[in-house]
């Protein structure tokens, strides 16, 4: 097993133990948790040289195989989830509170990881889209962790809705691939083939839609703010550093297939300047300190998404040094968030102030990660923020403003963040300083968004390792604190001003925007499509299925006798002799029919039971007769079984009653089950002339070879088709679940154990030394 | 709750009587005659369960009949006697049943053959001569497992469910 394979498989291998071990662990499970990363940071190791390949089968037959493919900008993006991953474990480890349920939290966060890392790295492309699912899965999960509260469980489906729109987006996307470039994989895509069919531009399109609803694009930035749900360090690894980028990877992958087409570059470059703009700008409107760092992350992956959509070299290079300066300083900021409101039990900006006094570590920190975010130098950020501009004023002077626009707003909701730090203390209850378990995760982070800025070399370095994988080694330009007076340049200063005057003006700016708040924005228009779509459905069901059984019956024999009627006529059968009736066979068949027609005159639910088990031992008897020993048996277990079934559940009816039948309605019944007959019969019948030479003498010959058993029967279930049997004992297994949950509906259940959703949501205090 | 209820519990049901016992006649201990060929029966039928799981990979049997017939077993002992021969819920051993199935095809894969690819083979003692061992026989005994636990966890909530209790949506 190589070291990318083990770095996906580890964590979803520490899951699992952590899920044991959880109930005796406590919040140290976190630190184990924090384990599972190690392969991924391993990584780290290899950037450097030639792209890495390692493939495990799985379904050869199929082009299912777990391809993952190491180049240097997958590698990049794993060390990165491997890092943050690791961060927010042991950030967890002090931040949760003790009546957390660990064993559920570290399990989700673990899986998630291993689903991001699997994303990142795979080659296949369904594997791509299983993992892409499976991040929407988990993260689903995490929003929703403390499900006691509404809110949690409206964001968990809200992002999850979203999310999975965007998935089967992917799913056709990567269908469409795979068909026009003939491969399952992604590096063996014949480039060529692609762009001439005619599935290109559908292909193109859907991966944008996946993309946008990943990244919180414009509709579909609506579910990030509400995605905040989720505690704390979740936020920092899922929905600030990691699974929104997904979409930023897609496009960033995807673009070396989709920039030959301008409509590439001309959807996703408007689409991320615009997110970007209304991001920030709905950012400096927030008062929870977290809700404005989710617009913040709405902007800044609105940044990428048009750094990588431009899809030339320059684009590339300057958001791939974004990329990483984004996870550096977002997490970092997420963590402070996290701090403060661990020691204050607020996050609310109004009710905050002069916290620098009683969090003087924690304001260092956000104060190197918040300039950074405004792009101030000696950060990174300013580093990025440079190329960005320089990357816009090559697409036009327009793309220029919005952006600078955008960094102006930046600049001014960064300093807001920064508010809660200034001026006299206030806060709800009197703060200290966090323990070393909460700021040290924080200040590296920081640390790294410092060093990126004061060495804009290793920012280089690190950012060349995605050269050869995102083909931009050509690209010439270096990252410089000085490129001369450049437009870029300009566009920084003009950014400061606009910003400062933002910061400074900002009561008449607050009040700016409180008229300038539209009357309608996307979370009205995502509620009223789910009521409609809700209303839509139950109506439809309604419709269809809330007949009395007797019409339902009658509605699917039309049916299949319309469409089977219609292919008889198409294809009218050539029905073989019967041949011979053997004498025993007639017994057993006036045992079948004498059955049916009792059940069909009973007048009583027993009666009618008892009469449907004769048919069912008849059809043993002749399973029998057919030398089927081991049909014969199970059918005749299932038959018992089904009685007794069936005779436990009539307890409960009311007995039968005759539903009254006009003249016509009997006609058409009486139609219908003439038509039903002969239909059975002529199934039986067709189903007699084989099309194709018969599989059955393959089974007879190799059973006991291949699989040691002199039963063909059971061989067959149990080896030739064990994956089928599999399927269907899982499927028995569901349906017993199903049954029971149905039988116990609406009886008074045990309500789950009162939780105090405020106690969860504020963190417990620090444990005693 | 029924008084059906505590039967499927399982602990030591008949001596502890629901408050809200009510009359429910397949958890109410009737017949002695039953009672007494059942306990028969049911020895019996667990031996010839054991007998078709085990010799299912060469003869008509195997892990799905078996399972039926040992659903069949605990349910008449389940009406004979009022109360549960098991005590768990068999509800429990259903993900057993589905992680063995899922293992023993796990291995073969893992030592790079291909899913659910079963082995065999022979070894001779003096006492039994010949004997054949097969993976698949733990397979089979993981669809047994499941199949008998859906099968009985359906036929124990239907019998502890109270006719005359009412239910939320009742009018």
């Amino acid at each position: 097993m190589g070291l990318m394979t083990a770095a996906v498989a580890l964590p979803f291998l520490m899951a699992a133990l952590c899920a044991a071990l959880a109930g005796r662990l406590g919040r140290a499970t976190g630190v184990l948790a924090a384990l599972a990363f190690v392969p991924a940071l391993l990584l780290a190791s290899r950037t450097g040289g030639e792209t890495l390949s390692e493939t495990t089968r799985w379904v050869p037959d199929l082009g299912l195989n777990l391809v993952f493919r190491g180049d240097g900008f997958s590698l990049m993006f794993a060390v990165l989830i491997g890092v943050i991953g690791t961060l927010a474990s042991l950030y967890s480890v002090t931040y949760l509170s003790d009546r957390e349920r660990f064993g559920r939290f570290y399990p989700y966060l673990l899986a998630f990881g291993g689903s991001m890392l699997g994303l990142v790295l795979s080659d296949n492309l369904a594997a791509l889209f299983a993992f892409w699912e499976m991040t929407s899965v988990t993260s689903f999960l995490l929003i929703g962790l403390w499900h006691t509260r509404s809110s949690a469980r409206d964001g968990a489906v809200k992002a999850f809705l979203i999310s999975a729109l965007g998935g089967v987006a992917l799913l056709a996307a990567v269908a469409m691939l795979g068909l026009a470039g003939g491969s399952a994989q992604l590096s063996q895509l014949d480039l060529d083939a692609v762009r001439a069919s005619p599935l290109f531009v559908p292909a193109l399109l859907l991966t944008v839609l996946a993309a946008a609803t990943k990244s919180a694009q414009l509709p579909f930035h609506l579910w990030l703010p509400t995605a905040m749900e989720a505690p704390t360090p979740v936020s920092a690894f899922l929905h600030s550093a990691t699974m929104v980028k997904a979409g930023v990877l897609l496009v960033a992958k995807f673009g070396l297939i989709f920039s030959v087409s301008p409509l590439w570059s001309g959807l996703l470059v408007p689409l991320g300047l615009a997110t970007m703009v209304w991001g920030a700008w709905l950012a400096l409107r927030q008062n929870d300190l977290k809700a404005l760092l989710a617009y913040s992350t709405v902007s800044q992956l609105g940044l990428l998404v048009s750094l990588y959509g431009v899809a030339d070299a320059e684009g590339r290079f300057a958001a791939t040094t974004h990329l990483l300066n984004h996870a550096a300083f977002k997490a970092a900021l997420f963590f402070v968030v996290g701090i403060i409101d661990h020691e204050t039990g607020t996050r609310d900006v109004r009710r905050l102030s002069g916290l620098r006094r009683a969090l003087p570590v924690t304001f260092v920190v956000a104060v190197l990660a918040a300039l950074s975010m405004a792009g101030l130098p000696p950060l990174g950020g300013f580093l990025s923020k440079e190329l960005f501009y320089e990357t816009m004023w090559h697409q036009g002077p327009l793309f220029l403003a919005v952006a600078v626009a955008g960094g102006a707003l930046t600049f001014a909701y960064s300093a807001r963040l920064l508010r809660v730090f200034t001026g006299e203390l206030s806060a709800p209850k009197v703060p200290h300083e966090a323990g070393a378990g909460l700021t040290v995760p924080a200040a590296l982070l920081a640390g790294a968004a410092l060093l990126m800025g004061l060495w804009p070399a290793l920012t280089e370095t690190l950012t060349r390792t995605a050269q050869e994988a995102l083909a931009f080694a050509s690209y010439g330009g270096h990252i410089r604190w000085w490129h001369g007076v450049t437009p870029a340049l300009l566009g920084t200063l003009v950014t400061w001003a606009l910003g400062a005057a933002l910061v400074w003006q900002a009561p008449a700016a607050q009040r700016l925007q409180e008229r300038l708040t539209p009357r309608w924005n996307a979370n009205l228009s995502y509620v009223l499509i789910l009521t409609l779509l809700n209303t839509l459905a139950s109506r439809v069901t309604a419709r269809t299925q809330g007949l009395a059984l007797p019409d339902q019956l009658r509605l699917s024999l039309g049916a299949s006798a319309l469409i089977g009627g219609y292919a008889v006529w198409q294809a009218p059968q050539v029905l073989p002799r019967l041949g011979t009736v053997p004498l025993e066979a007639l017994p057993v068949a006036a045992l079948l029919v004498a059955g049916a027609v009792g059940v069909a005159l009973s007048r009583n639910r027993l009666t009618a039971v008892v009469l449907t088990g004769l048919t069912g031992f008849g059809s043993a008897v002749s399973f029998l007769l057919m030398r089927a020993p081991d049909l014969a048996l199970t059918q005749l277990l299932v038959e018992t079984v089904t009685v007794i079934l069936f005779l436990l559940v009539f307890r409960f009816l009311p007995g039968v009653r005759d539903l009254p039948r006009t003249r016509g309605r009997l006609g058409l019944d009486l139609l219908l089950s003439a038509a039903a007959a002969a239909g059975a019969t002529l199934l039986v019948m067709a189903s007699l002339r084989f099309l194709a030479p018969p599989i059955s003498p393959y089974y007879l010959l190799n059973s006991y070879k291949e699989g040691g058993g002199k039963n063909v029967v059971n061989v067959i279930l149990v080896d030739f088709r064990g994956f089928d049997t599999l399927g269907e004992i899982t499927v028995v297994a569901v349906v017993a679940l199903a049954v029971g949950a149905l039988v116990r509906l609406g009886r008074p259940g045990q309500a789950p154990p009162e939780v105090d959703a405020e106690q969860l949501a504020a963190p417990a205090p620090r444990r005693k030394p | 709750m029924s008084g059906g209820r505590k039967g499927r519990a399982g602990k030591r049901p008949a001596a502890r009587p629901g408050p809200a016992a009510r009359p429910n006649a397949l958890t109410d201990v009737g017949d002695p005659v039953l009672r007494v060929v059942s306990r028969a029966a049911f020895a019996l039928v667990m031996l010839l369960t054991a007998l078709l799981l085990w010799r299912g990979h060469n003869a008509p049997g195997g892990g799905f009949i078996a399972g039926l017939m040992t659903a069949c077993a605990l349910i008449l002992h389940r009406v004979a006697n009022g109360r549960c021969a098991l005590n768990f819920p068999p509800l429990t051993v259903v993900p057993w049943g589905l992680a063995l199935s899922f293992t023993t095809g796990l291995v073969p894969y893992l030592l790079g053959r291909a899913y659910l690819k079963s082995d065999y083979g022979y070894v001779s003692t003096p006492l039994t001569g010949e004997f054949e061992w097969a993976t698949a026989l733990l397979f089979d005994v993981g669809v047994y497992l499941i199949v008998a636990g859906s099968a009985l966890h359906i036929a124990y909530e239907l019998i502890d469910v109270n006719p005359r209790e009412r239910v939320e949506d009742d009018r």
